[in-house]
């Protein structure tokens, strides 16, 4: 509904959910091969917990299985192979291994699980599943034998592909064992005297990384970052520790880095890595110098529109119109491409270039590049489609000076949309939409509310003051209730977040407060039975006001809202006819005091419609909370009871109970006086003690019921030992 | 006449001690950085052990950057310190503080031995806030009942002033952190965060009224925060006027603390964008005395108070120097 932003700041373990902020998806845009840096707030990496290439245990495996699948010509089943691979320990090999029975011939048999049990050796050093622990970190020692052991199987094996995978084994080997200390590296020789044997696949990008880390350690910044980027350009598995490990440290670095790269596309990786880390708008630059073309510009550009919707977006629910500015750089670099229509995707640039004008509140501007777009929208893609009617619409809504019939027209299908999209009838995968909905109505309903069209108004953003006027309320019973609704009037009605039934027994409970019980018993009676039930008996009294004792109190018979009303009305109509005048007054009393916030019925008041109104009395919207706080009701009845009583003891618990209604008015005064000056009230000193408690004490000292009150009450005990 | 002798006397007795700070995860000193604590400190290093962190995917608390000790501590007095970020206790439910209590505790223990190093007290440095204060005090009073030595607790200059909300940690020893006392934000002309008088001058006062016992920990560190389009970016440690004062790269502004890029490049694994601007913060050995002036003219009396040194791995040794320390002593 339209607190889905609320929902959404909510949700957030940490900082603020994206979608709060963003309605650009780069899902629609970006080579997937990027998807874990594309722009997440404070996240490592996008969709993180999700993200099992983050594993440095594990980002391989389904390569490393799938390479041997392809090995044995698909002829060794892929879960028995998966499971030697990567789960399997020596035994299991071992028992595998004399039980084969497949088709794969003797040799390949012997070669793969003699390399299998070397590689689980090279394991037990290298895969390191310790996390942060209390426990004591193990070492994980480099077993110096296996160095021979090694070299032995390399020397002897013929099968270049097993033979690949033993030389990565040796450089990672000592990759470990030297830990970047000696200039005179046997893993950096061993690559080198071998490299040029192999095919450039994962498995020898993967050797190249220890020979990156090697150069990292020895502080060669600048050819260590020039592998990493080969390594992050090479395959998706390689991405993000690339992408960690690359760090340029001085400019001499950067710059020896780029010098070292061959190719443009080289030098484009380089760019694009410094940008998606510090800078992309001079990466956007660079790159488009070299290829306009190029693949890496996409995630770049992705990253500058979300960081730029997170760095305007106003974390204060309800403050939208102060957005920030971007620095202007980049978006003014972005619109010079845009106009160039020279990149893969122009569409891509153009909807950037207008949502970034979007968010610097230039419309004009917004709405030339959109139309740019328009003109070059993939058509048969639905998500890139979705996309631009979502950054459209909010648009056309921004733009918007008044909304009449024509208007209205217009906005029926996309807001229907919208609200399909929320309500899940229809579905567009990674589509940003929450933040459009939000705006969208907030945007409608300030132009209503500007026209002085309050139902309108209320229907696309709910105000809490539109229900004071029951004649307004009822309009909007009689609209929702409308059976032939317009085609806005059913969007209208969507939008709306409550039901009728909440606005009857909203209706309902203001008029009990006004003691039209009549029209309130018409209302109730218009709900749906099932409604709620009151948890404590609204026409008990207690000495001290404690909620919770009434609501576990053994009850005989429970009220809804309809069947206390009703009662109230029975009741009141008997002392009326002068019937039990003296035990009716008290239970109308009783009652008016516990639909109070005082009393034990608060959720009579506690509607839908005026949620939050539970909480302290400051918070609740200064023309209800007279209505929820007084106490003229029960004091008007209190004081019937006490003129009919008739006997001490009932007087005596009269005037008891008025005192607490006059303790009730003093902490009113309180909350409101609070409430003004936007502060709080917490009840911390003593209100007076009042003319009731005097009362108490000069004329029933003597009745049973005083000596209960002094027995409970500190405060009575307090006035009475003080004077 | 009589006051005035006994007011000279006491300058010419000290009996605070010095003691410094180790907060990196490798413990190593040079030769220099040992010579100083031999020579200023009676040999006493306050070694940061572990830092608490929270754990958000996994939902719990976990040390983090546990000290690794690289070279023997010798003839060296150690107390462990254990750095809490109070977001361990933010997301903490009442039911682990004491299992929180008990893994510190252990692993505190763990470290000591390795090392077999005795220890006669154990600092707890974390900047609680009203709604983690239940949780941190009853991890401290858990802590306390398993570890035996004397506990401190770091206090801040706002846990002093409004020490009736913030409440006093159930601990035997406060330390008072007589730095970073402004908020660093990115206005040119604010003065110093990490130190400045009228800053210091807003709480000082009351710290005559704080019950525990208060030793202080005193800054030596400098940092520049980095500044892009009037937002704060990071704090670096390691950016110092060495690094800025360095025409072809940056040029003075609204100040001679202040520094802007001319062009973007790398500087000390930073990049630093073009216009971004460096807002120097440095502490010296004057501004270190004003401090310590301040200080002595508003604490009560106390004997044998420590001033630890934040900190030992970072210390200029062309700005601070024994004689420096020796001078802030003479204030106590």
């Amino acid at each position: 509904m339209l607190t889905i932003a609320g929902v959404a700041w909510a949700c957030a373990d940490e900082g603020y959910d994206l979608l709060a902020y963003s309605a650009f998806a780069p899902e629609y845009f970006v080579n997937k091969q990027y998807s874990p840096f594309f722009y997440e707030g404070d996240r490592a990496y996008y969709n993180e917990y999700n993200n099992d290439n983050d594993d440095a245990n594990t980002r391989y495996n389904e390569s490393v299985v799938t390479e041997w699948y392809d090995h044995f010509n698909r002829q060794f089943e892929k879960s028995p192979l998966a499971f030697l691979l990567l789960k399997a320990g020596p035994g299991a090999i071992d028992s595998a291994y004399r039980n084969y029975k497949g088709t794969l011939t003797k040799k390949q048999v012997s070669a793969f699980f003699n390399y299998l049990q070397l590689a689980k050796k090279c394991e037990a050093f290298t895969v390191n599943d310790q996390y942060s622990s209390w426990e004591k970190v193990r070492p994980l020692p480099v077993p110096e034998g296996l160095e021979s052991t090694l070299l032995g199987a390399f020397d002897e094996e013929t099968d270049p592909f097993i033979k690949e995978r033993l030389w990565f084994q040796l450089v990672r080997y000592y990759y470990f064992r030297e830990s970047g200390e000696t200039a005179d590296s046997q893993s950096l020789a061993i690559f080198n005297k071998y490299s040029g044997q192999f095919p450039k696949d994962l498995t020898y990008y993967r050797a190249m990384g220890y020979v990156a880390g090697y150069y990292y350690h020895r502080k060669n910044y600048a050819l260590s970052n020039y592998l990493y980027s080969l390594g992050y350009d090479y395959a998706y598995e390689m991405k993000i520790p690339s992408k960690w490990s690359f760090h340029p440290q001085e400019e001499k670095d950067w710059k020896a880095t780029l010098q070292m790269a061959k190719t443009g596309n080289e030098k484009i990786t380089l760019w694009h890595m410094l940008g998606m880390q510090y800078d992309a708008g001079r990466a956007i630059k660079e790159i488009a110098a070299i290829n306009p073309k190029s693949d890496k510009l996409d995630l770049l550009l992705s990253r500058v529109i979300n960081i730029r919707e997170a760095e305007g977006f106003e974390w204060t629910p309800g403050i939208n119109d102060s957005l920030k500015r971007g620095d202007g750089n980049d978006k003014h670099l972005i619109e010079i491409i845009a106009s160039k229509n020279n990149t893969a995707k122009p569409y891509f640039w153009n909807l950037a270039a207008g949502y970034l004008n979007f968010l610097d509140s230039n419309y004009t501007a917004a709405g030339k590049f959109y139309a740019a777009a328009k003109k070059q929208l993939p058509a048969a893609d639905r998500r890139v489609m979705a996309q631009y009617k979502l950054l459209d619409l909010m648009l056309y809504v921004k733009k918007l000076k008044r909304i009449d019939a024509r208007v209205e027209a217009q906005l029926v299908e996309p807001l229907n949309w919208l609200a399909d999209l929320r309500d899940n009838k229809t579905k567009v995968n990674d589509l940003r939409f929450e933040k459009a909905l939000g705006e969208c109505a907030d945007g409608i309903a300030k132009l209503y509310h500007q026209q002085k069209e309050p139902i309108k108004s209320t229907c696309f953003k709910n105000a809490i003051n539109f229900y004071l006027d029951s004649a307004r309320v009822e309009n909007l019973i009689n609209l929702l209730n409308k059976p032939d609704k317009t085609p806005f009037e059913r969007v209208m009605a969507r939008y709306y977040p409550y039901k009728v039934d909440d606005l009857y027994q909203h209706q309902a409970t203001l008029l009990v407060y006004k003691e039209e019980l009549d029209k309130a018993i018409s209302y109730l009676k218009k709900m749906k039975p099932g409604h709620l039930t009151l948890p404590g008996n609204p026409f008990n009294s207690r000495l001290n006001d404690c909620h919770d004792c009434d609501h576990e109190a053994p009850q005989a018979q429970k009220f809804t809202l309809l069947s206390f009303v009703q009662t109230l009305q029975c009741i009141k109509v008997e002392m009326k006819a002068g019937k039990h005048v003296y035990r009716n007054a008290l239970l109308l009393a009783n009652a008016y005091y516990n639909i109070t916030y005082y009393g034990n019925a608060r959720l009579f008041y506690e509607s839908n419609i005026m949620s939050n109104s539970d909480a302290y009395p400051t918070f609740i919207d200064a023309k209800y909370r007279d209505k929820f706080t007084a106490m003229k009701f029960a004091a008007r009845y209190y004081q019937y009871a006490l003129k009919n009583a008739a006997t001490n003891e009932q007087r005596a618990s009269c005037t008891f109970m008025l005192s607490k209604c006059e303790r009730n008015v003093y902490y009113n005064h309180k909350y409101a006086e609070a409430s003004r000056s936007k502060g709080y009230y917490y009840g911390n000193e003593l209100p007076p003690a009042g003319k009731y408690f005097a009362a108490l004490k000069s004329k029933y000292a003597g009745t049973a019921y005083y000596r209960e009150v002094l027995q409970e009450c500190g405060y009575f005990k307090h006035y009475i030992s003080k004077k | 006449m009589i006051l005035l002798i006994f007011g000279i006397s006491c300058k010419k007795n000290s009996t605070a001690t010095i003691a410094f700070y180790y907060w990196k995860s490798g413990f190593q000193l040079n030769s220099q950085q040992v010579a100083l604590v031999q020579q200023t400190a009676l040999n006493q290093v306050y070694i940061r052990f572990f830092d608490v962190n929270w754990n958000k995917e996994q939902h719990r608390a976990y040390p983090n950057a546990v000290v690794l000790f690289s070279q023997p501590l010798g003839g060296l007095h150690i107390t462990p310190v254990i750095y809490i970020a109070n977001k361990t206790f933010e997301n903490s439910s009442d039911m682990t503080i004491d299992s929180l209590a008990i893994h510190c505790n252990i692993l505190v223990n763990r470290l000591a031995g390795e090392q077999h190093m005795t220890y006669t007290r154990v600092q707890v440095d974390c900047d609680w806030s009203l709604t983690t204060r239940d949780k941190y005090f009853s991890f401290l009073s858990a802590f306390k009942k398993l570890n035996h030595h004397q506990l401190q607790a770091t206090i801040r200059l706002h846990q002093v002033k409004y020490k009736e909300r913030t409440g006093i940690p159930p601990v035997d020893r406060g330390v008072l952190m007589f730095y970073n006392m402004g908020k660093l934000n990115a206005d040119l002309h604010q003065p110093n965060s990490i130190y400045n008088e009228a800053d210091a001058a807003k709480y000082v006062s009351y710290l005559k009224a704080y019950p525990l016992p208060l030793d202080l920990a005193l800054p030596l560190f400098s940092w520049s925060v980095q500044l892009r389009d009037n937002k704060v970016i990071q704090v670096y440690g390691k950016i110092g006027r060495t690094q800025l004062n360095n025409p072809g790269d940056f040029e003075t502004v609204a100040g001679e603390n202040n520094y802007r890029a001319r062009r973007s490049f790398f500087l000390a694994g930073i990049y630093v964008k073009q216009n971004d601007v460096f807002k120097l913060e440095e502490t010296t050995a004057n501004s270190l005395n004003t401090a310590a002036k301040q200080l002595a003219e508003n604490l009560p009396k106390q004997q044998n108070r420590t001033i630890i040194y934040y900190e030992l791995a970072n210390i200029d040794l062309s700005e601070f120097n024994a004689e420096t320390f020796k001078q802030v002593s003479d204030h106590f």
